[in-house]
């Protein structure tokens, strides 16, 4: 039953990728990178990966999607001539090349789940695992290595977040302001 | 999902060109992209206080179960987000203001960096949750807490949040999305009064002085009004 899910889910994202890197109409690419996105979070929590599921579902499904809809509301949306875009023969050899290795490295990878593999890193690992709950007393040890041991980076990605939104709010008010 | 869908799909089949050939002002389309569904707005005022009250959820709770501040952050905004849609962003902003939403994402992370200095003011290092403990006994839980919650969360709301009505509406002063529009026609108004008394000569650099101090976003009509009492 999982397995048969798993196939389903693969083949939905794999289409709607397709579909997003292929269909010409705007409109209909942003519906599908959706429609991707939310097959991408079944995918990590499939995988036991919640809270990446959670933030896959909120903003790559649900906020990206509002905000490119609303550009394409405020911008010229042309009807396309052909349904799907036409292949780019150079680029598609560059991708066939990357596929091939990147396929050939994941056959290598053990299976999910399995016992008994070494991981990369495994110390640190090993070390977040049996001390997060003793050092910081919080039971979630992804919040604990986000907000505890590594909470300086978190603090870099909070400044990144904070100052790119507060540049794109600066930029877009100017366009905004000096378009007529 | 499908309100969104439906939204764009009945602005497309009455006018896909009209915004922007007769409507440079960029608050306009979204106005008129509006429409007003008792579905998509019942079904809204369903679903809000739950996915609210998920978001609230994950974002206080996300030490101790899957989740966490950014998710239930990126859930708050979205539910902002479901309310605009479903009412319109100009009666959304009124309640709104682009002040609240950027002195969110600001005080985010003046919390974040304020916490993270603490320990650094008693000599340990930036981030050291438990100099708390140490120093006041407060359980170095509270130190992530306070991050996550008082810090990750509200930046993440304020951001998407600011960024989505700055998109949908431009960054008025008051959040009135009418108002600019008349401010441009008495601007350009002003514009072909003035050329002959202008000292510059051109009209492009008057325009191009009015672009300006329209980008400092006073109302256009108060400075067009200096400027025209300076000359």
């Amino acid at each position: 039953m999982t397995e048969l899910f798993a196939v389903v889910l693969f083949v939905f994202v794999l289409v709607t990728a397709l579909a997003t890197a292929t269909l010409r109409d705007v409109l209909g690419v942003v519906v599908v990178f959706a429609a991707y996105s939310l097959g991408m979070a079944l995918f990590y929590a499939f995988l036991l990966a919640p809270d990446v599921a959670m933030t896959e579902a909120a903003i790559g499904a649900g906020v990206t999607t509002l905000l490119l809809l609303l550009t394409l509301a405020k911008t010229v949306r042309t009807t396309p001539d052909q349904w799907l875009e036409r292949p780019n023969l150079p680029a598609l050899a560059v991708f066939g090349a990357l596929f091939v290795v990147l396929v050939a490295t994941v056959v290598e990878f053990p299976a999910v789940g399995e016992p008994g593999v070494m991981w990369d890193n495994p110390g640190v690992t090993q070390y977040y695992i049996e001390n997060a709950y003793e050092d910081t007393g919080v039971e979630n040890a992804v919040t604990a290595v986000l907000a505890g041991y590594r909470g300086f980076d978190t603090f870099g990605e909070a400044v990144v977040v904070f100052s790119a939104g507060i540049a794109s709010l600066i930029v877009l008010r100017q366009v905004v302001f000096t378009r007529e | 999902m499908s309100n969104n869908s439906n939204d764009t799909g009945t602005g497309k089949e009455s006018a896909p060109g009209d915004w922007t050939t007769d409507s440079p002002m960029v608050s306009n389309p979204a106005e008129s992209t509006y429409v007003e569904s008792q579905i998509i707005m019942t079904t809204v005022r369903a679903v809000t206080p739950f996915s609210l009250t998920y978001g609230l959820f994950l974002m206080f709770h996300g030490a101790d179960s899957p989740g966490g501040s950014f998710q239930g952050g990126a859930i708050i905004a979205a539910t902002v987000l479901m309310i605009a849609f479903a009412f319109g962003v100009a009666p959304t902003r009124e309640w709104l203001r682009n002040r609240t939403v950027v002195a969110l994402a600001a005080g985010g992370t003046a919390a974040f960096a304020l916490v993270g200095l603490v320990p650094m003011a008693f000599g340990d290092s930036f981030l050291a949750h438990p100099l708390f403990n140490e120093e006041f006994g407060i359980k170095t839980k509270w130190g992530l807490e306070a991050i996550e919650v008082g810090g990750v969360a509200p930046i993440v709301a304020g951001v998407l949040v600011g960024l989505f009505f700055v998109l949908a509406a431009g960054m008025f002063r008051d959040g009135d999305t009418t108002e600019p529009r008349t401010d441009g026609g008495a601007a350009n108004h002003n514009r072909t009064d003035q050329p002959q008394t202008d000292d510059e000569g051109s009209p492009t650099a008057s325009t191009g002085t009015e672009a300006q101090t329209d980008d400092t976003g006073m109302p256009a009509e108060d400075t067009t009004a200096g400027t025209g009492g300076d000359r």
